[in-house]
């Protein structure tokens, strides 16, 4: 009877990790009171570098405040949003974002997933493809499109190479200075650098889908085309879902080839993309306002990807 | 007969696959050669048409440009270094700082944890973009206009960091850490001792994506830094592009001492990186 009981409580205590019967001993206080300590640091770091800079940017976007003038800034209430709304520039750039990640994300999550598919299919050499693919992610963002402005050159590697395909000789693309083609540009050097990046994590996906399974429909007769649609397809829904979201993150935050491709004399509009736009604003034009403003809209669109994100991953397992 | 048609049409797919791959994999490729061969070449022959694809001589004055720099104050050998330190104390810092947090969250009970835990992922919600003015603002109030301090303390630790290694933690053998109490040793002598040494694999996967992201950081230190001597690599190279006087093959030049470093990182721990892209990343990242 009394092993029952006893039984019956370390049974919940386990299933509950609440204790019944110790009570908190000095040593255990002690333990708690360092498991707060080691946390300190954590509490004072991100309460000055993330809490207290979002909530400043949240109140900065209701006052017209000057970069360098020492002024009291002045409550505009919403002025500043009112103002983007109104803003050609800002739209110009909400279009320049729009187009840049809706055309680098969708191929990227295709040919991504297309390569894993591929790459897992084979026996050997899939490390040497993996390898290969992943090598721009290597370089920073500043150096690959450094390379790429060289090979967009009216006598570069681009224009020689398309001329080739296209067979139109000494034909210049303007890949420099076309609004249509310099867009293309941008997302082609991001296309390069990432391609890899996101293979690898489907062939991880893929990777994790249990032989046996591809093993019974081959023996049910099943064909590769079969097999792909499905079998892998549905099985690495969740890995598609996380990997597009993240695409679809990272190239909302884009900005090293578009501040480089402007600096060395690609005009602004086209690739005007929204934290070109906010560095712009703040550092050129001084507009602290506007630009925490233009943060905020940039923060809220980020927050609801990242939730879709966070309940992509919650159900992420899946049952094989 | 209809066995050895699916045969044959199975081996057709499996020849196209091949060639696709290896087509592919040399258009990504391109690139990178492109930027190793032009960095041997004078300007004039890397504008040729079509690109010579073999240097006909070892140029190496590009690479005399690169680190001399078109004012000759060979300030690129400062940048890199500049870089190095940055990069390598945000690692240290990162690593130290997200294990510490872990191991409090992960292995002790009190009162509030959860919510802590809850705070700190919470900010893996916040991109960098949006809180970099505030931020700039706030580095400004505290007087670390153009100091390697903004480069490198509010970058000390990071959300995903804390994540990864109290997801580690939570499994880590109590037994092991019970022992080191029973022998007398101290709370932050087990972190030390105990903890650490054996969390290498997490840890290995956190510095490597910390290096990274400041090796590669642009948008931050173009905010915070205007002296040459405290430029990054990414700023000097964006420096070095607007120059007039910089030619293609000492700006290739540049670009290919700037990524050596990664290159040799990435053969040595090929495993980190790879399986650090398959940890989601979040927050700063």
């Amino acid at each position: 009877m009394l092993a029952c009981v006893v039984r019956g409580v370390i049974f919940i205590k386990k299933k509950t990790g609440i204790d019944f019967i110790k009570k908190k001993t000095g040593i255990e206080k002690k333990k708690a009171r360092w498991g707060f300590i080691f946390t300190i640091p954590a509490i004072i770091f991100f309460s000055i570098f993330s809490f207290y800079p979002i909530i400043n940017a949240f109140i900065t976007s209701f006052y017209k405040k000057d970069l360098l003038s020492l002024s009291k800034p002045q409550f505009i209430g919403l002025g500043n949003y009112k103002y983007l709304i109104h803003s050609e520039s800002f739209w110009n750039s909400v279009k320049a974002t729009t187009i840049f990640t809706v055309g680098t994300f969708i191929p990227l999550v295709i040919m991504s997933l297309i390569l894993a598919v591929f790459i897992s299919s084979r026996k050997r050499f899939q490390k040497f493809f993996q390898m290969a693919y992943y090598s721009p992610a290597l370089l920073s963002s500043v150096v690959a499109a450094t390379i790429w402005l060289l090979m967009f050159d009216p006598r570069g590697l681009a224009n020689q190479f398309l001329n080739f395909i296209l067979n139109t000789p000494g034909k210049d693309y303007k890949w420099l200075t076309n609004p249509s083609i310099l867009r293309l540009a941008t997302i082609l050097v991001y296309f390069w650098k990432y391609i890899g990046y996101f293979t690898v994590i489907f062939i991880t996906g893929i990777a994790s889908i249990p032989q046996t399974i591809n093993e019974a429909a081959r023996i049910d007769g099943a064909n590769r085309w079969q097999v792909f649609t499905r079998i892998t397809l549905p099985l690495i829904k969740p890995t598609t879902l996380l990997v597009s979201i993240m695409a679809m993150t990272r190239c909302l935050k884009t900005f090293s080839t578009q501040y480089l491709f402007t600096q060395s004399g690609a005009p602004l509009k086209p690739i005007d993309v929204i934290t070109l736009n906010i560095y712009n604003t703040a550092i050129r034009d001084h507009q602290i306002g506007r630009a925490s403003a233009m943060s905020i809209i940039l923060f809220v669109i980020i927050l609801a990807l990242t939730m879709i994100q966070f309940k992509v991953s919650k159900a992420e397992e899946v049952q094989y | 007969m209809p066995k050895q048609k699916k045969y044959i049409f199975s081996s057709i797919t499996d020849i196209l696959i091949w060639i696709l791959l290896i087509v592919f994999a040399i258009m990504v490729l391109v690139p990178l050669v492109f930027m190793f061969t032009a960095s041997f070449m004078p300007a004039n022959d890397i504008m040729t048409i079509p690109f010579p694809w073999i240097p006909k001589t070892f140029y190496i004055e590009n690479y005399k440009q690169a680190f001399r720099g078109n004012d000759g104050s060979y300030i690129f050998l400062r940048n890199i270094l500049n870089s190095f330190i940055v990069a390598a104390l945000t690692t240290i810092g990162t690593i130290f700082l997200c294990s510490i947090t872990g191991y409090g969250l992960a292995k002790f009970e009190y009162k509030g944890r959860n919510f802590i835990l809850i705070m700190i992922l919470s900010t893996m919600m916040i991109p960098f973009e949006a809180i970099m003015v505030p931020l700039y603002l706030t580095i400004t109030n505290l007087g670390w206009q153009d100091t390697y301090a903004a480069l490198i303390i509010p970058f000390l630790m990071s959300a995903f960091g804390v994540f990864l290694m109290r997801q580690f933690l939570i499994t880590f053998p109590d037994e092991l850490l019970d022992a080191a109490r029973i022998d007398g040793a101290s709370e932050i002598g087990i972190f030390f001792k105990v903890v650490l040494p054996n969390s290498i694999p997490p840890l290995a996967t956190l510095a490597v994506l910390t290096f990274r992201y400041q090796w590669d950081s642009l948008l931050w230190p173009l905010l915070v830094i205007q002296t040459p001597k405290k430029k990054t690599i990414p700023l000097y190279i964006v420096h070095f592009a607007e120059e007039k006087f910089t030619n293609e093959g000492a700006l290739m030049a540049a670009a290919a001492i700037a990524s050596i470093p990664m290159i040799i990182l990435f053969l040595m721990l090929t495993k980190y990186f790879i399986g650090g892209s398959n940890v989601y990343t979040g927050g700063k990242e």
